[in-house]
């Protein structure tokens, strides 16, 4: 199954290295493949060099796409901690 | 979309491009990736001329409308300065005439002069815009410097490509970048690869978190970019599949349309990747050379067997003879 959502990035200081560690750990665990797309490049969101180079701002859109049998369950995750603001 | 902004920033500067006129035209796009001298257009010929293309203006058209009346000038000027002209260079430091100062301030052309010679700038704006327009990836991935052979490490999360790379900066090699590898087809025959520049030269290794391996290792361990020459794919050892044994088919794999070789490498304890990537390496640069160990051994294996067949003929040639 194959899943995409657009998210906004809402904490003030975009993605920095804290929501970074924050994603990767969250999807430590799970098998799909998790792209994020930011203007126009596509990352892989399990590596946290590679989401820490979008260098993403605040308000900025993020597309995340998933592929693989526990695609729903990791988008929720996944949604919920940027709409939790990662925690900040 | 690549516009003149983008060419003026990134390469203003090397090609000595100075913004005489039009500035509020630098959002122009380029739309193809060629350069045009109007010599036949600006003397009224205007079948099929190439309105997309920047246009470069050198001594003989700088000449030929200074010889022209003033009212004839403009009116051929107006012609080709068309909407969609992405911009002008006047090259070879001629100034250029009032009219086309006049005119691109008026459309918002951007209008350049530069200091190089005609023919140097129209070959190295050629070549620089058509860099440009090349196509480009992005891959997940590490990409090293090994022996002068560039090597694009792949393989899922984890398997160990950063570890594999720092082993690799270890014994002398080069890294270029880790996690993210910025592909691009370079002279339309082979690829070359580059790091993101907020994360160039960093890497993330598990249970240390990031460092910089310029720092850490100096300057000589790392470079901007490299053409890549071979990928090798590090995969978890897998029991059930099996692997190349002998090495006499060659796999290539296939990125922005390009071939390169391509290795499989499977990983598990006690394998050392970083002795096992230097020597797909080494073979790489023997094949280069002329000289593949595989196909040799093939053909002396083949030599050996025949000599043998012969030599059983003959011998029992020889016994039937004997015998009748």
């Amino acid at each position: 199954m194959k899943i995409s959502r657009k998210v906004r990035v809402k904490n003030a200081l975009g993605l920095h290295t804290r929501p970074a560690t924050a994603i990767v750990k969250l999807l430590q665990g799970t098998k799909a493949s998790v792209f994020f797309t930011h203007k126009s490049e596509t990352v892989n969101a399990r590596s946290i060099m590679s989401v820490l180079m979008l260098a993403a701002t605040k308000n900025s859109l993020i597309t995340i796409t998933i592929e693989g049998e526990d695609a729903q369950e990791i988008m929720g995750k996944l949604v919920d901690a940027f709409e939790a603001r990662f925690g900040e | 979309m690549y516009n003149v902004d983008d060419l003026y920033e990134k390469h203003g500067k090397p090609l000595g491009l100075e913004l005489v006129a039009g500035k509020s035209g630098l959002s122009r796009s380029i739309k193809l990736p060629e350069v045009h001298r109007p010599g036949v257009a600006l003397s009224g010929y205007l079948k099929s001329f190439a309105n997309k293309r920047i246009l470069i203006f050198g001594n003989v058209e700088t000449q030929y409308l200074k010889d022209l009346k003033k009212e004839e000038r403009i009116r051929r000027l107006k012609s080709i300065l068309t909407p969609q002209l992405p911009a002008v260079i006047v090259a070879g430091r001629f100034q250029p005439v009032s009219e086309l100062l006049a005119l691109c301030e008026k459309m918002g052309i951007p209008l350049f002069r530069a200091k190089m010679a005609t023919m140097n700038l129209l070959t190295r704006l050629t070549i620089i815009i058509n860099e440009e327009f090349s196509p480009l990836m992005t891959c997940h991935g590490t990409l090293v410097e090994a022996f002068g052979v560039g090597v694009l490490i792949q393989g899922d999360s984890s398997v160990g490509k950063s570890e594999a790379a720092l082993g690799m900066i270890e014994r002398g090699h080069r890294l270029i970048c880790d996690d993210v590898v910025r592909i691009r087809v370079r002279e339309g025959t082979y690829l070359e690869g580059s790091g993101p520049e907020l994360t160039r030269h960093l890497m993330e290794i598990r249970g240390i978190g990031i460092i910089n391996v310029a720092h850490l290792y100096g300057a000589v361990c790392v470079r901007d970019d490299k053409r890549i020459d071979i990928v090798v794919k590090l995969e978890e050892w897998d029991d059930h599949r099996f692997y190349d044994r002998i090495g006499l088919d060659e796999k290539y794999c296939d990125l922005l349309g390009i071939k390169v070789p391509y290795h499989v490498l499977p990983v598990k304890p006690g394998r050392d990747v970083v002795l096992l990537i230097e020597t797909i390496v080494l073979n790489h640069r023997l094949k280069e050379m002329g000289y593949n160990s595989a196909k040799e051994f093939n053909t002396k294996l083949l030599d050996t067997i025949s000599k043998k067949q012969n030599a059983k003929k003959l011998k029992n040639e020889n016994l039937s003879q004997s015998k009748s």
